[in-house]
């Protein structure tokens, strides 16, 4: 079989992280790997210029308005969209990851690898709606995070994380796997757009089974999106895992699984019409759900990085409103949204490296000061914590602003009403680390302790800080820009949304 | 040159802001030299304001252009100074400056950093108060929070967290939830113009205008703060760095009462009709209560800040009057809390900067220390007392005025009761004066008046000086305050359909001509003010 040039296109941008994972390993056989800095140097250049190339690729496919398929593997504008926003989290994660990994004294080829197979899976995740491949994907991205939670091996309480996140991730994913194998029972067929139309010409929209099915499927996704009640793996992975790690499961897992989410659910399942009513109303219980939990729980943390967990999961929320307002320009917000929440949740996550605070030492009391210490990364703190809260004119505000008013306008104004409560509770919890940073003043036992460890040296980790606060400020006034050049056409070219 | 003249208020409204921006990257061993940048800056730009404002025919400070559209509204960058924002926007580029000057020794550390945002600050109040499309208006007040935060956290007192997550949780809030109603209306007007967004408002059912009247008023009865919703106020009064006090209280107070005259009574003229009473009421509760916790306060500047609450009641009352005369007297006793009150938390921050106590306990002959403080100190309490011949006198009179003439049955017995606030301001404010001022020198070592060991100093004085040719200013020629606001306040109220004013008349006296004195804006007794 000779693959055309168009089907060269379609997979290149997977490839180039595919080879990467598949080089980084070899290199890693030194076992001088740990000592030698030119390789731990080559590891993380060949990972960045593999991530680089697909990124230049995508961008180019962009320009050009190209939409390639091969076989089931559609590159088409939201794939090219989604494929974009990985690695530009996985490029952040790598540069964060030099300097934590550092920090932890573990550096590791395998790290990189694992990363690099797991993008290649979210790239693949939002790229089809075949359900084999979905699931396939589904595969290949999660089994490398499970791995990567634990990466850090001195760190017993990664494995712990590790374990949990992969037994229910393990139940999520076989869930998933026999909901697509309900539907599949009924249709014969693994794509997903033609089982719908066959479900629709047979009259089984409405049938019990299919029902069971798909809310299988659904809960594949929300588990991955970490929406109530499947949220309980959240805090628990963060914590465990790297901050780089975490901060790239925060974004990128959520990222792919609602941009899936949206292929599948509202576009190609969306002609069976006994089904969306009932998909729309479970996002809404589950959205409510999602809030109150996500917003209470992360009142009471000590600890940032479940903080910033649970404030995840309350993201997860916000972003399932958009699927009960259910209008494309609902969907836009949500892209726009993820863009945002990429910079805010990216920055939020470099923060601990460029603050050089490692393993556990990740709690309020740890952050007290240090604003003042380090003012440029100070003020890209608050810039992600004011905009993770919404508060204009930071970019996160407009996310929030785009769904609430889809949600206003389709008449869900209770639940706007709901949505904006939950947002004024997750000030609280925001501005307590901006007390931390800010408003107290480090103890003295902090003080003797700081001025005994070397100085914290984050270039890199502080230069995404940077980029990402830089992002999340020019968000709030290039909204107009990056909702109508990016997320609309991605929705209008690669769904036909808009029409 | 070309720019500057068709963009005068993007320049007053942005240029802070990036002097603040410049101010927050310069290192902090010359933090003398950004303290200093920044008051030239402030000054800069109340010279400028003054110059562009004064010099111009009513009317010509508009700027409008589209800004972008998401979601299917468009969003306009429409700015404007008219009669109702005039002297507001005076008021704020007057009162940053001289706060600065005011407070120029006060904080010790991080001096740069706190020019900074409070030039933010300055951005987010003018660019409120010029904006005339919604959503703009909205980001500037959202955005102002986010300085004041800081001031009130980094510098304030010993509780300074608790008042500053107050402050902003609570700001929030009200804020958030008119937020939806916003997104509600605009959702059915298309867009963010409050005329466009009136018109769409008067299409909707009479009970979902109360509602979002509702949504509106209390977003901007928080920020007034109108009893009950001013459990925030004293909190971020007595926490906040002197600094943060002046302009919490000369412009942040106003952009509640400018949000009512503004947005909520013009967009839902009926509805806020309707609600003239209960808020009314409150504002007659708001005046006593806030005059009978402030008789009983120990600190001056708790006390200062009850104070706030029961003249910002006056406001609230003049507003809920409709009544020409009324709410030009609410616009006015704007100007007059502005001053007054930032005046006296100026003055007890000087005091504080001294004896470094509060208490009104700890103080008693400080006249026979302080002679030129002194002489301030009554000025501007007499003013907050509402003397004639001060500027407190005219507001409060206009206001009441205005309420015992409304065309509601409620008019004249609150006017009655809230003239009963008058006598109790100025119990609580003369008790002060005397416990703190009057009598022998508190005899204990540790005392504050003990510690009192230098008169204002050249800049000190400097600092009052104008604020107290404002106050008898005011109080002897209120017209020049008033004139332009007289035309935008009758239109308003016009729209409102108010009810026509009800002359008292006495039995056997001749009937006076009451309409044609409302007509002009002017009520009969205004001649008694200026004659």
């Amino acid at each position: 079989m000779t693959i055309t040039p168009t089907q060269w296109a379609a997979i290149l941008p997977l490839l180039f992280p595919a080879l990467g994972a598949c080089l980084i390993p070899l290199m890693s056989l030194d076992r001088e790997q740990a000592t030698a800095k030119w390789i731990r140097g080559a590891m993380y250049l060949t990972a960045l210029l593999v991530v680089g190339a697909g990124f230049w690729y995508l961008t180019d496919l962009w320009v050009t308005g190209a939409q390639p398929s091969f076989a089931q593997l559609h590159m088409d504008r939201l794939a090219q969209f989604s494929g974009i926003f990985v690695l530009v989290a996985a490029a952040m994660a790598i540069l964060q990851s030099w300097d934590h990994f550092h920090q932890e004294g573990w550096v590791k080829g395998e790290t990189l690898s694992l990363l690099l197979f797991s993008v290649t899976g979210m790239m693949l995740f939002t790229a089809t709606s075949n359900f084999v491949v979905l699931f396939l994907a589904l595969e290949l991205f999660s089994l490398p995070l499970y791995a990567l939670v634990a990466t850090t091996r001195p760190r017993p309480e990664g494995a712990e994380g590790g374990m949990k996140y992969f037994l229910t991730g393990a139940v999520a994913s076989s869930c998933f796997l026999m909901g697509g194998v309900l539907i599949y029972g009924f249709t014969g067929t693994f794509n997903v757009s033609s089982a719908a139309a066959l479900l629709q010409a047979q009259g089984l929209s409405g049938d019990p089974m299919v029902l069971a099915g798909a809310a299988l499927m659904l809960l594949g996704f929300l588990f991955k999106v970490s929406a109530a009640p499947f949220h309980q793996w959240t805090p628990d992975a963060y914590e465990a895992s790297p901050h780089p790690i975490a901060g790239f499961m925060s974004v990128a897992t959520k990222g792919v699984a609602f941009i899936a989410l949206l292929r599948i659910f509202p576009v190609s399942l969306g002609g069976v019409a006994g089904l969306q009513p009932h998909v729309q109303s479970a996002m809404a219980f589950l959205a409510v759900v999602t809030l109150v939990v996500g917003n209470l729980t992360a009142l009471v943390q000590t600890n940032v990085k479940r903080m910033l967990a649970y404030s995840s999961i309350s993201h997860a929320g916000y972003l399932m409103l958009a699927f009960v307002a259910g209008t494309p320009a609902a969907y836009t917000g949500l892209l726009f949204y993820l863009v945002i929440y990429l910079a805010m949740n990216m920055g939020a996550f470099g923060l601990f490296t460029a603050f050089g605070l490692v393993g556990d030492r990740t709690t309020f009391e740890d952050l007290r000061g240090l604003g003042w210490k380090r003012p440029a990364m100070g003020f890209s703190a608050a810039v992600f914590m004011l905009s993770l809260a919404g508060i204009p004119p930071l970019g996160g505000f407009y996310g929030k602003y785009m769904i609430f008013k889809e949600l206003v306008g389709t008449g869900h104004v209770g639940m706007a009403i709901l949505g904006v409560l939950a947002s004024l509770v997750s000030v609280y919890y925001y501005l307590r680390v901006l007390v931390a940073l800010f408003l107290q003043a480090p103890s003295a036992e902090a003080e003797r302790l700081a001025s005994e460890r070397p100085a914290v040296r984050a270039p890199l980790a502080g230069a995404t800080v940077l980029v990402a606060a830089a992002i999340v400020l020019l968000g709030g006034f290039t909204q107009a820009f990056l909702v109508q050049g990016f997320a609309q056409r991605a929705l209008q070219e690669g769904l036909g949304l808009f029409r | 040159m070309t720019w500057l003249n068709s963009h005068p208020l993007t320049f007053l409204v942005f240029a802070p802001t990036l002097l603040g921006l410049l101010l927050l990257v310069l290192p902090q061993p010359l933090a003398k030299l950004t303290r200093l940048l920044g008051f030239l800056g402030a000054l800069a730009v109340f010279v400028l304001s003054l110059a562009w404002l004064l010099g111009r025919p009513a009317g010509s400070l508009v700027e409008h252009a589209p800004w972008f559209t998401l979601v299917g509204l468009p969003v306009d960058y429409a700015l404007s100074v008219d009669g109702l924002n005039f002297w507001l926007v005076l008021l704020t580029t007057f009162l940053v400056p001289l706060t600065m000057l005011g407070t120029w020794n006060s904080l010790k550390d991080r001096m740069g950093t706190f020019a900074a945002l409070f030039l933010l600050l300055e951005t987010g109040m003018l660019g409120a108060l010029v904006a005339q499309d919604l959503f703009l208006f909205y980001l500037f007040w959202e955005g102002m929070l986010i300085p004041m935060y800081f001031m009130i956290g980094v510098w304030g007192g010993d509780e300074r967290r608790y008042a500053a997550n107050k402050f902003f949780l609570y700001t929030l809030s009200g804020s958030l939830l008119w937020l939806v109603a916003l997104l509600f209306l605009a959702g059915k007007a298309g867009s963010f113009a409050p005329a466009v967004m009136a018109q769409a408002a008067s299409a909707l059912p009479f009970g979902v205008q109360c509602w979002l009247f509702v949504a509106f008023a209390v977003a901007f009865a928080i920020k007034v703060p109108l009893f009950p919703l001013h459990t925030w106020l004293p909190d971020a009064h007595v926490q906040a760095p002197t600094a943060g006090s002046v302009i919490l209280a000369g412009v942040l107070l106003k952009l509640g009462g400018y949000g009512f005259i503004r947005f909520a009574i013009p967009m839902f003229p009926e509805a806020a009709m309707h609600f003239a009473k209960p808020l009314a009421l409150l504002s007659v509760l708001a005046i006593l209560y806030g005059a009978l916790v402030a008789m009983v306060q120990r600190d001056m500047k708790k006390l200062v800040a009850y104070s706030s609450v029961s003249h910002m009641g006056f406001v609230m009352l003049g507003l809920a009057s409709f009544t020409v005369i009324g709410t030009q007297g609410a616009m006015l006793q704007m100007l007059n809390h502005g001053i007054s009150t930032g005046a006296l938390f100026l003055l007890v921050g000087m005091i504080y900067d001294r004896a470094h106590t509060r208490m009104i306990a700890d103080f008693g002959g400080v006249a026979t220390k302080m002679p030129i403080f002194t002489t301030f100190f009554i000025i501007v309490t007499l003013s907050s007392i509402g003397l004639p011949l001060t500027n407190g006198f005219v507001g409060e009179f206009q206001i009441l005025n205005g309420t015992f003439l409304s065309g509601f049955a409620w008019g004249r017995a609150f006017a009655i009761i809230a003239t009963l606030g008058v006598v109790l301001g100025a119990v609580y404010m003369l008790w002060m004066v005397k416990r703190v001022f009057w009598g022998p020198v508190n005899p204990d070592e540790d005392s504050g008046t003990q510690h009192l060991h230098s008169d204002l100093n050249a800049r000190e004085i400097a600092v009052m000086l104008p604020l107290v040719v404002l106050i008898l200013w005011m109080g002897i020629h209120p017209a020049t305050f008033q004139s332009v606001s007289e035309r935008p306040v009758a239109s308003l109220l016009k729209d409102a359909n108010a009810p026509a004013i009800r002359p008292l008349v006495l039995p056997g006296a001749p009937l006076p001509a009451p309409v044609q004195a409302v007509a002009e804006g002017h009520a009969p007794a205004a001649a008694e003010v200026h004659p």
